[in-house]
């Protein structure tokens, strides 16, 4: 009777606790710590970047990437913008030029070596991330290589009985037979026409455009070489103005041949491989075919760095490996941005299979060239290249003469570089 | 002795039906209570639910309203360039230097004002499809030659000369935003559709919930399920939001949610309902259990209780019973009591079971109580009914049925009619050597003995008062052939068998 007096008035006093205690009710929110990353890049691009963020995500459920791209045009500006206003992402793709432009001294840029505990630098050369260091400091690391690449619809050159040019002559004859059809040999966006006719410029007059120092070593004369082949090209509707260049006209088959980057390939040529054309590589454009590679130029095709002013520099360190040198990412991504320099990307594209297809043949005949050389940002430099753009026009519309033309520019270009 | 007293059966019915009305009130109480604050639970869990959901949805809406409002705004800023509104790239009498520096111009305000938001495409298209600004490759290649008259078609809205729209070709990757400048130009904003995830961003507490943006016909603009986009809206959703422009819904399988924006595009959400219900299972299920807990305790506590109030009365009623058919000299039955059991048993005998009526007199009673007083003479009775309880059962039933007259109803359930007989005559002759023995006339003691009768059922009847007769006919036998002897009772004859 003791017992179940006891148990009766434990049952009660248990019930009248429950039904008494008002406790708050508290639910615990998973913290995550925010970081930003951004890119530019295609459709296609932006959709592996995307998918592959959320399998970071997914293995690390602590952490959420924002995400902020677009497409290259006007990717550039917005750069500019969030890098002198402090409003950077925390993890960026970056071009090269922008180092010496961000980050002449080093610190324009997180310090990488300093989370190499986080981010495997052993899979990279020591050759390959000299080209991320600025002063010594470890700023950025090259996803993979890259070099303006002339890519031929042969569709089209075989409809014409025309064999892929090789030297300049070549590519005038060509287009002497196309142009009659309003086809281009040639076409490219003004960044590619520009170092394309640095090439010829350099061809030509038998040294590059920069000395050593990375000052102009040309003369108002041969600056005056560069408008003349660029305006005699447009002239002979070799290619055309940088202004009327339009992506769509590849699609259209107005364009013969387009000069692009090895990273490019998919990009601009995958609807009219989607139609079943035929699309190569061709050798760079030269004056005799032993010499094809004579100022060319290759570069890291484009890096990735840290913010210098991330709150998370661990967990953009932690995002940043991922992306080098994940399978995961190596494989969403494959060769779209070039063959990746990632010993452990590249090892899982190989045993995928993946290390085939136009950009890695174009890729291939960046790595192949033996005469291509090293590009200095300063080849990127947009003021440079629209003030050359701009001249060009001027002299087509005959607004100014050529010599005039050449001494206007000579003096920009003294300008950018000093 | 006790067993089936009447008065104790009722108490213990009326025990038995104490408890059990307890128990229904109480159970019937518990289930009332628990029914009613589980209906009500649910009620207020439904329409709290309802009226969340409803909130989050017109949120997602505010939030898609705003973002696209943004959108817009940021579109007009490049009417801040007079060349953007004025220049026409289809007019035959353009200048193309001068044209080109006016491109260029729109160009730069374009590339200016797009770094605002991730677009994919910020530019003008011109009725000739000659383009400005930034329109991605992507744009190009879905509208082809005919991105001129494909994008002012997208025009819906006759107040700003603008419209939204997705789903071109069905590729939904894009939403775009169409505005016209003038009649041979368009501007032209768009982003991926990826990019309201922000707007829909769902709280981590309804992370089950779907999260969807779709056109007038339900064609998928975006969903928090990817894998949806472009589709059409799974009917099982699409048929609680049909024709419904803002509204709440709830059924035992979906919560949906929808309200209209922007040009006829409609945000919806939903999850199924036993997710965001699933906890009210659980909350009706505890108090099924605390009622049934909350029973049990109630029929345990009653019980106990019934017991610890009925216990002193059937003490006290069982101690009344025992007084009223005992006879207290003997510790036997009286001769009431042994009557209306012995009736009793006769009248519920089954067919296998014998029965037998001894009647006892004992012989010369009369002379002890003149000899040797009526202390003495009590004495002797009490010893009968010790000799008695010593020679039979507690399954046969004793009484003493007048001064020095005791009875016996002998029960039993033997193989054949022979054993029983033999058994009664072995009992019979062990009473008369009890008495023997114990009183013996030796030393001064008072020579005791007893007559005997003996009726069987269902030999000579089945009918206490049958037997009764003939027991007290072979009793009268016994003594009318000198007593200390018992009679089997012969109804033919009418004879002795003595022994």
């Amino acid at each position: 009777m003791r017992n179940i007096k006891k148990a009766v008035s434990i049952t009660l006093a248990a019930t009248l606790l429950c039904s008494c205690g008002s406790s708050p009710v508290v639910k615990e929110q998973i913290e995550q710590t925010q970081i930003t990353l951004s890119w530019w890049g295609n459709d296609k691009r932006n959709e592996y970047t995307l998918e592959a963020v959320e399998l970071f995500e997914e293995q690390h459920p602590e952490i959420k990437v924002k995400c902020n791209y677009s497409e290259w045009s006007g990717y550039e500006a917005r750069s500019r913008v969030q890098m002198n206003s402090d409003t950077e992402a925390d993890v960026m793709q970056i071009n090269v030029g922008w180092l010496s432009e961000y980050s002449a001294d080093g610190k324009g840029y997180y310090d990488l070596d300093s989370l190499s505990e986080y981010v495997d630098l052993s899979c990279f050369p020591d050759k390959i991330l000299d080209y991320g260091r600025m002063n010594g400091v470890l700023n950025a690391i090259p996803i993979a290589m890259n070099a303006e690449t002339i890519y031929y619809n042969m569709d089209i050159l075989n409809k014409y009985g025309i064999s892929p040019p090789k030297t300049w002559d070549e590519v005038t004859a060509a287009a002497e037979i196309l142009s009659k059809d309003n086809i281009y040999i040639l076409a490219g966006a003004s960044k590619s026409m520009w170092l394309y006719t640095l090439t010829y410029a350099e061809q030509v007059i038998g040294k590059p455009f920069l000395n050593e120092d990375e000052t102009l070593a040309y003369t108002p004369e041969e600056v005056q070489v560069m408008i003349d082949f660029y305006c005699d090209m447009v002239k002979k509707k070799v290619f055309p103005q940088v202004e009327y260049y339009q992506k769509i006209d590849i699609d259209n088959n107005t364009y013969a041949g387009t000069i692009g980057w090895v990273s490019d390939a998919i990009n601009y040529f995958s609807t009219v491989m989607d139609k079943g054309q035929n699309v190569i590589a061709g050798d760079y454009t030269a004056f005799s075919p032993e010499d094809a590679g004579k100022g060319w130029y290759a570069k890291p095709a484009t890096l990735y760095a840290i913010s210098k002013n991330t709150v998370h520099p661990v967990e953009s360190a932690m995002l940043l490996d991922f992306m080098l040198n994940s399978e995961d990412w190596a494989l969403l991504q494959g060769v779209e941005k070039g063959i990746p320099i990632s010993s452990k990307a590249k090892k899982a594209l190989d045993e995928a299979g993946q290390l085939s297809g136009l950009q890695y043949e174009a890729s291939l005949v960046m790595d192949n060239n033996t005469k291509i050389a090293h590009m200095s940002p300063v080849y990127e430099n947009t003021t440079l290249i629209d003030a050359f753009i701009n001249k060009c026009t001027e002299v087509i519309f005959d607004k100014t003469s050529n010599t005039d033309a050449a001494k206007d520019l000579y003096e920009q270009f003294k300008e950018v570089t000093g | 002795m006790s067993k089936n007293k009447p008065s104790l059966k009722n108490i213990r019915r009326l025990q038995l039906y104490m408890i059990l009305g307890y128990a229904l009130i109480v159970i019937t109480a518990v289930a009332a209570v628990s029914g009613l604050t589980a209906k009500k639970t649910d009620e207020v869990l439904k329409n709290k639910v309802i009226s969340m959901s409803s909130s989050l949805n017109v949120q997602m809406k505010l939030n898609l309203d705003s973002y696209l409002s943004r959108m817009e705004t940021i579109g007009t800023l490049a009417f801040g360039v007079p060349e953007f509104y004025t220049y026409d790239a289809t007019d035959p009498n353009n200048d193309e230097f001068d044209a080109l520096s006016k491109e260029k111009i729109i160009t730069d305000k374009l590339y200016s004002l797009c770094i605002m938001e991730n677009f994919v495409d910020y530019g003008v298209v011109y009725r000739n499809n000659r383009t400005v600004g930034k329109i991605s490759n992507g744009t190009a290649s879905l509208f082809g030659d005919k991105i001129f008259d494909e994008l002012h078609s997208m025009i819906k809205r006759q107040r700003t000369n603008d419209g939204w729209a997705a789903g071109y070709n069905s590729d939904f990757r894009r939403i775009y935003y169409v505005k016209s400048i003038h009649e041979n130009a368009l501007l032209v904003i768009s982003f991926y559709a990826t990019e309201l995830q922000q707007v829909f961003d769902n709280p981590e507490t309804l992370s089950d919930m779907a999260i969807r943006l779709t056109d007038s016909s339900y064609n998928i603009i975006y969903s928090s399920e990817k894998d949806e986009v472009g589709t059409v809206l799974p009917e099982n959703i699409a048929e609680r939001v049909r024709d419904h422009s803002s509204s709440t819904v709830m059924d035992d399988a979906y919560l949906v949610s929808v309200n209209a924006c922007g040009d006829d595009w409609f945000v919806i959400c939903s999850i199924p309902t036993e997710i965001i219900l699933g906890e009210k299972k659980q909350m009706q299920y505890y108090i099924i259990m605390v009622g049934v807990m909350a029973a049990a305790l109630a029929l345990l506590i009653s019980t106990e209780l019934s017991f610890r109030l009925v216990s002193p009365v059937k003490a006290f009623v069982s101690s009344l019973d025992t007084k009223a058919s005992t006879d207290q000299l003997t510790g036997i039955l009286n001769k009431k009591a042994f009557e209306e059991m012995a009736s009793q048993r006769l009248e519920t005998s089954l067919s296998i079971e014998r029965h037998a009526l001894i009647l006892l007199d004992l012989d010369n009673f009369k002379g002890v109580n003149d000899n040797l007083g009526h202390a003495y003479g009590d004495k002797v009775l009490s010893k009968t009914g010790s000799i008695l309880r010593g020679t039979f059962s507690t399954e046969d039933f004793l009484g003493r049925v007048g001064g020095d007259e005791f009875a016996v109803l002998l029960n039993g359930v033997p193989e054949n009619d022979n054993e029983f007989l033999e058994f009664v005559k072995g009992k019979c002759r062990e009473l008369c050597e009890q008495f023997a023995s114990n009183y013996t006339g030796d030393n001064g003691d008072y020579k005791i003995s007893a007559s005997i009768g003996v009726s069987l059922c269902p030999d000579h009847g089945r009918d206490f008062d049958v037997l009764y007769k003939a027991s007290d006919s072979a009793l009268y036998i016994s003594k009318k052939k000198g007593k200390d002897t018992y009679t089997i009772y012969s109804p033919e004859t009418q004879e002795v068998n003595a022994q």
